[in-house]
């Protein structure tokens, strides 16, 4: 989960408005599956992610938490629980790469090494300074008979090397 | 496409009107030795488009939800369920049956079914293949549980890091809702009104804990609750709550085409002499990943040997190697040496040899794997996946990773292999969750059975009796 902000913000953010036109009527279908309000947070947070650029920004997170009724402090706490979310800018293309037992077995510190020399970064989580990529590393895929695994802006790569992985990156713009 | 074993030879037979095909047979190994494979849960896997309704229905799709509905009444559901003595293939291996007879009949609350589709226990794909390759099957599976039980809302939930399982059972759920298999009194039945969803996680191990996932799915961090109240009172929203693997609602619709009695009588049977054995009944999917050469998914019956599945189906080790150790059901469970695999994949038996069957998908370390590594490696799994309520699990789970990497850097001595132990009787058993037990019991397995690996990486402590080379070796 992700490190203690090394700042704290000048101001309240914003709220965005959310949902945007081209989300209202997948929100709100979201919403009436049900219950409670509450309950929708991470399928909305899904949609507002992939909508508003590959990451949450604090006025998306107010806008989001007054569509939902709940407080800002709560879609916050989500973000930093779920590994998937972003709370900073991700970069064009979010490469994650498995990091656990089986992958690891299979030779996943080496892709980890390639996918961070690729971005030009020395660690995981942070954007390239080109804003080209963001490298993550995630914990079991699920994909572990045909490891290691890749996933590139969310779509899987099985038995990757360290070239098939170059390979992948070049072709991402 | 993720599914590895879509294009797979072989190619079911259809299925025809229920009733109509004989039930399986039980496994018997061959004249070569070879335990089969069988096809009872998997038959459509090589099915083409057999995630389609329209390919689903030739197999047979919803003809044993038709059957029940028509001749069974609920309870009558749940004694079936009951007489397979199906046990949860989610891990702890609880009765199904018994569970489902939890759910109060009295209360006027809605009643919750949530599908346990999290599937985060590393080394464990195989319901990923059950949603990517037969839908429909688990949401036959689903809507016999909530016949059975009388529930009114399904949720699966599936990890965000499955998108074709997401969409696959989206889409089956539009397909059945319009087929009406789902929606206002289901196939013309009075009163059994069904919807179902998918909630998709967004990447928290903790999440597939039933309870962690009850909070998940309320929209809040997945944090496991204090039992009780046990979900079957006050899961979902307050109310009462199923809550089971995908693989065992899978199971469900052919044990209501052969009988609770014929599914019972596959596989290990439970023990008289001990009250604990409940057996291990009927088929399960199996897998192997890690150092063999064909890793993958077989459904078997209950019975093969953990080395059977490892050196028979999964090709054995990769050239040049031997196999080391393994985790027989995913990464939570206590490892086995090379000589301990004569095990018979199955709830007791793995028990019994101190292990336990876990997802039943093992993972294989080979002789090139540095034990230190690999606990550093398993340990900052746990580290990263506590949700943080208990300070056994959040503070002990980064300090079992500390010490191992200083091991690793060549800085430990003995006295941190005490340490551990110290803080493994700490840690297990003082939780909310099992998050903490599970990582205790592959680090202190490793630790007790490897004991000279670590000692050998520590400054004036190797081990003479150590065959030069084979710790430290592969700088992965
Ligand atoms: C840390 C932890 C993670 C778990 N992850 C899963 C999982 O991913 N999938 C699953 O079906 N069960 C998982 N379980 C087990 C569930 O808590 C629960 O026992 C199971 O879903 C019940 O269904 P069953 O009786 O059909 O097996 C996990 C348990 C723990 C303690
Ligand atoms: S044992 Fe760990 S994961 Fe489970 S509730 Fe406690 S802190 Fe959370
Ligand atoms: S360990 Fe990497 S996908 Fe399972």
């Amino acid at each position: 989960m992700s490190a203690f902000e090394a700042s704290a913000p000048a101001a309240p953010p914003v709220p965005a408005s959310f949902p945007p036109k081209e989300l209202r009527q997948a929100c709100d279908e979201i919403v009436a599956r049900y219950p409670t309000r509450m309950a929708a947070c991470l399928p909305v947070l899904h949609l507002a992610q992939k909508h508003f650029g590959g990451w949450i920004s604090p006025e998306v997170e107010a806008g989001v938490a007054a569509y939902l009724e709940v407080s800002d402090s709560h879609i916050r706490g989500l973000l930093t629980f779920y590994a998937m979310f972003n709370t900073r800018p991700s970069g064009r293309h979010e490469v994650w790469v498995c990091r656990t037992l089986t992958c690891w077995l299979r030779g996943a510190a080496g892709l980890r090494r390639t996918a961070l020399a690729k971005a030009g970064v020395d660690r995981c989580g942070v954007e390239s300074p080109d804003g080209r990529f963001l490298v993550k590393d995630m914990e079991c895929l699920g994909l572990c008979e045909v490891a290691p695994a890749v996933f590139i802006d969310g779509a899987p790569h099985t038995e990757v090397t360290t070239e098939s992985l170059e390979q992948l990156m070049d072709a991402c713009e | 496409m993720t599914a590895k074993k879509k294009a797979s030879k072989k190619k079911a037979a259809a299925k025809g009107p229920a009733g109509s095909t004989p039930a399986p047979a039980r496994a018997q190994r061959g004249a070569d030795g070879v335990y089969p494979e069988t096809q009872i849960l998997s038959r459509n896997f090589g099915v083409e488009d057999s995630w389609t309704l329209a390919v689903a229905r030739e197999q047979g799709a919803y003809t044993m939800l038709e059957k029940a509905l028509a001749t069974m009444t609920p309870a009558q559901v749940v004694e079936e369920v009951k007489t397979s003595r199906l046990r949860g293939r989610g891990g702890a291996g609880f009765p199904t049956g018994v569970k489902w007879g939890f759910i109060p009949q009295d209360s006027k609350k809605t009643k919750y079914l949530v599908l346990n589709a999290d599937e985060s226990e590393p080394g464990t794909f195989k319901d990923r293949y059950l949603m990517e390759l037969d839908p429909h099957l688990v949401l036959e599976g689903c809507l016999l549980c909530a016949y059975a039980t009388g529930l009114d809302v399904i949720y699966i939930y599936i990890r965000g890091e499955y998108p074709l399982s997401i969409t696959r059972m989206e889409g089956a759920i539009e397909e059945a809702r319009q087929a009406g298999y789902l929606g206002k009194n289901i196939l013309g039945k009075q009163g059994f009104t069904v919807e179902a969803h998918v909630h998709p996680g967004a990447g928290a191990y903790i999440c597939g804990e039933e309870t962690g996932m009850l909070e998940s799915l309320e929209g809040k961090r997945g944090h496991p609750r204090i039992k009780p109240p046990f979900p079957a009172v006050e899961g979902a929203f307050g109310c009462p709550t199923v809550i089971n693997n995908v693989e065992t609602l899978a199971h469900v619709p052919c044990i209501i085409e052969f009988g609770g009695a014929w599914f019972a009588g596959l596989g290990i049977q439970p023990d008289p002499a001990n009250p604990r054995a409940l057996g291990s009944s009927g088929t399960k999917l199996m897998g192997v990943s890690g150092d063999v050469k064909n890793p993958g998914v077989w459904e078997f019956e209950f019975g093969i040997t953990l080395r059977e599945l490892i050196y028979d189906y999964a090709g054995g080790p990769l050239d040049g190697r031997k196999v080391k150790a393994v985790i027989p059901g995913g990464l939570s469970m206590p490892v086995l040496t090379a000589g301990e695999l004569d095990v018979p994949m199955g709830y007791d038996a793995l028990q019994k040899v101190g292990s336990g069957l876990g997802t039943a998908t093992a993972i294989v370390m080979d002789d090139a794997c540095d034990m230190v590594e690999a606990c550093e490696n398993i340990a900052h799994f746990f580290a990263d996946e506590s949700c943080g309520q208990c300070t056994p699990c959040r503070e002990g789970c980064h300090w079992m990773e500390k010490i191992f990497a200083r091991i690793k850097a060549g800085e430990g001595t003995p006295k941190d292999l005490d340490l551990l132990e110290h803080l493994f009787v700490n840690i297990e058993g003082r939780t909310i969750c099992a998050l903490a037990d599970a990582a205790v019991w592959p680090l202190r397995s490793i630790l007790r059975k490897f004991r000279h690996e670590f000692l050998a990486q520590m400054p004036g402590q190797s081990d003479p009796a150590l065959p030069a080379g084979s710790a430290a070796v592969g700088a992965r």
